[in-house]
């Protein structure tokens, strides 16, 4: 089996004067559940279009699962895919457009039924496509997906138009398909959407790549300083004298001390606040890294490409490894 | 290339479509014969059916086929906004799209597609013949038109050669109608080019322009559903239908091919 599920580089599509994608690169390894991210418009679509074959490149090279993408019929066999919105027959049922497109590839027809128990339609695969929920339409998409238990699932936005219980729904669902060893790229716009999900990130903007890499390693990023917070209010003047007097850089927010970190190492500088706190008589009822959310870290990412190019990311960033 | 169309088989071949195909088949063998029945006349119509028929050819070999040929002529236009809708949506409602994904020669795809409706025409062609030729010998007693001659070895070969002019010209229909989907994408706008094309536009211009009849796609594919007609002949109906209807499905796939699949 490749490390590598996708490989691609400088991958571009232009319309005309405008360009959808620019110079991207992506490596997706094997296994991962990866959250393709950006903003409507930031070529998402696009991207995956090129990779399934739907859309002709600018320019760019690459494979998918280990076959160029120069010829998208030798690895669209075992890639499943959902793009755009779920598109089926409205006067088939569920089970009926499944089989359709099962005899389309080839793909074994008897595990239709297990699919739509795996996607929740056990009940309703014999009811018209018509009839469906906007959920239910995206959930048949993603059994179709599964059709020929492919090694790559590419999902575009699946919870995009869901109301919350459906976008829990289908989060649980991703969930589900990323225990299976298989290697999901699922795009979407809304960062919270994939944080509990993916563990692999690619976060693009206005065609171009602004980082991708392991989703912890912007978890873990702790360029947002250290919190402090002292048990007693009063001691809070206190404490950011004593803090001051040592040379650290503190701020005051939201009713809490933040110490910035400049590239220090977090826990042996949250060690040196507690020991100084202690000698002084303060008590902290919080010491921990001040943590940006994905949304907040994505948001930076994108009104500032300059500031990805953080030591604290691991993964690779635009200007980074590249 | 036969699973495209088996899964084509799956989607049209459902009992719904099929009752009302049957009774849409059955409609117009019922309408078919009794507007050729009733206007047949006594004597010569020449050798062209685009003018109707007479009661002699109708007691003649093949006579139980003739309301069938002369019926077919709209036959080809209900089957030209058929496919146009069908592959048309196609495009639009994205299904074309998500086929891709399952099998992305896209030749194989749109041509597997094609040949599995017109796989269905087929079938409905030949349930309108035999119902025609039912309806036939039960209305044939009523208007003094004798059936003795529609058993013979000669009538089955005028049944069989009715069938295939007016297969060939719904097939050259069902690929003009898949071009104009696969060029627009989008059944309204090829709907309305393909009914102004093949209505108004031909058809008011054939009435000052004779050569119209030998020229204009619609009616060479007119002429050869029935057999031929008096300005151009079954030979010549069908190589010019073979040029256009080359034309067409050149054009079609290379579009299809070369097109990026965005809806």
């Amino acid at each position: 089996m490749n490390s590598t599920a996708v490989s691609v580089t400088g991958l571009t599509k232009r319309y005309g004067g405008r360009t959808a994608v620019e110079d991207l690169d992506i490596e997706l390894p094997t296994g991962v559940v990866a959250g393709f991210v950006g903003p409507n418009g930031a070529g998402k679509t696009t991207t995956m279009a090129m990779l399934l074959g739907l859309v002709g490149r600018t320019a760019g090279s690459g494979t998918v699962l280990g076959r160029s993408i120069d010829h998208p019929a030798a690895y669209l066999p075992k890639v499943g895919a959902l793009i755009e919105s779920p598109a089926f027959y409205p006067a088939l049922s569920g089970a009926e457009n499944l089989r359709m497109f099962a005899t389309v590839a080839g793909h074994d027809t008897g595990v239709i039924p297990s699919l739509l128990e795996t996607v929740g339609l056990e009940d309703r695969g014999d009811d018209r496509y018509r009839g469906y929920s906007l959920g239910m339409k995206q959930r048949l998409g993603i059994a179709a997906a599964l059709l020929g238990d492919p090694d790559l699932l590419i999902l575009d936005e699946p919870a995009n138009g869901l109301d919350p219980q459906g976008v829990r729904e289908m989060r649980s669902l991703i969930g589900t398909l990323a225990g299976t060893g298989r290697t999901v790229l699922v795009s979407s716009h809304d960062l919270s959407e994939l944080e509990q999900v993916c563990d692999w990130l690619i976060l693009i903007d206005t065609g171009r790549s602004l980082y991708q890499g392991p989703t912890q390693a912007l978890l873990d990023d702790v360029s947002g300083g250290l919190a402090v917070v002292a048990e007693r209010p009063e001691d809070h003047a206190a404490l950011h004298r004593l803090l001051t007097g040592g040379g650290l850089d503190v701020d005051t927010r939201d009713g809490r001390l933040v110490v910035a970190v400049h590239g220090a190492d977090a826990g042996r500088l949250a060690a040196s606040v507690n020991r100084a706190a202690f000698d002084a008589g303060i008590v902290l009822v919080e010491l921990h890294p001040q943590r940006t959310t994905l949304e907040d870290r994505y948001l930076t990412m994108v009104q500032d490409p300059g500031h990805d190019r953080t030591p604290a990311l691991s993964g690779t960033t635009r200007g980074g490894d590249r | 290339m036969t699973r495209i169309i088996r899964a084509e088989l799956i989607r049209l071949v459902r009992r719904r479509t099929m009752i009302v195909a049957g009774a849409g088949a059955l409609l117009f063998s019922v309408v078919a014969t009794l507007t050729v029945f009733s206007t047949a006349r006594e004597t010569g119509v020449g050798a062209s059916r685009q003018r109707g028929t007479t009661i002699a050819a109708l007691a003649d070999h093949g006579g139980g086929t003739e309301a069938f040929a002369i019926g077919s002529s709209f036959v080809g236009f209900l089957v030209f906004v058929t496919f146009i809708a069908l592959i048309a949506n196609e495009f639009s409602g994205g299904t074309f799209r998500a086929l891709l994904l399952r099998n992305p020669h896209r030749l194989r795809l749109i041509v597997g597609k094609l040949a599995g409706a017109l796989v269905v025409t087929a079938a409905i062609v030949a349930l309108a013949e035999v119902l025609t030729f039912g309806v036939s010998l039960l209305v044939a007693p009523g208007q003094d038109v004798g059936t003795t001659n529609w058993f013979s070895l000669e009538s089955v070969g005028a049944g069989l050669r009715d069938y295939a002019t007016v297969l060939a010209g719904v097939t050259g229909w069902a690929i003009f109608g898949t071009t104009l989907a696969v060029i627009f994408r989008s059944a309204p706008l090829a709907l309305g080019v393909g009914f102004a094309w093949a209505g108004p536009f031909e058809n008011i211009i054939v009435d000052s322009w004779q050569d119209g009849y030998r020229l204009f796609p619609g009616q060479v594919l007119g002429s050869l559903i029935q057999g031929g007609t008096t300005e151009l002949g079954i030979g010549r109906a069908l190589a010019t239908a073979a040029v256009y209807v080359g034309i067409a499905a050149a054009t079609a796939l290379l579009l299809v091919t070369r097109r990026d699949v965005t809806a």
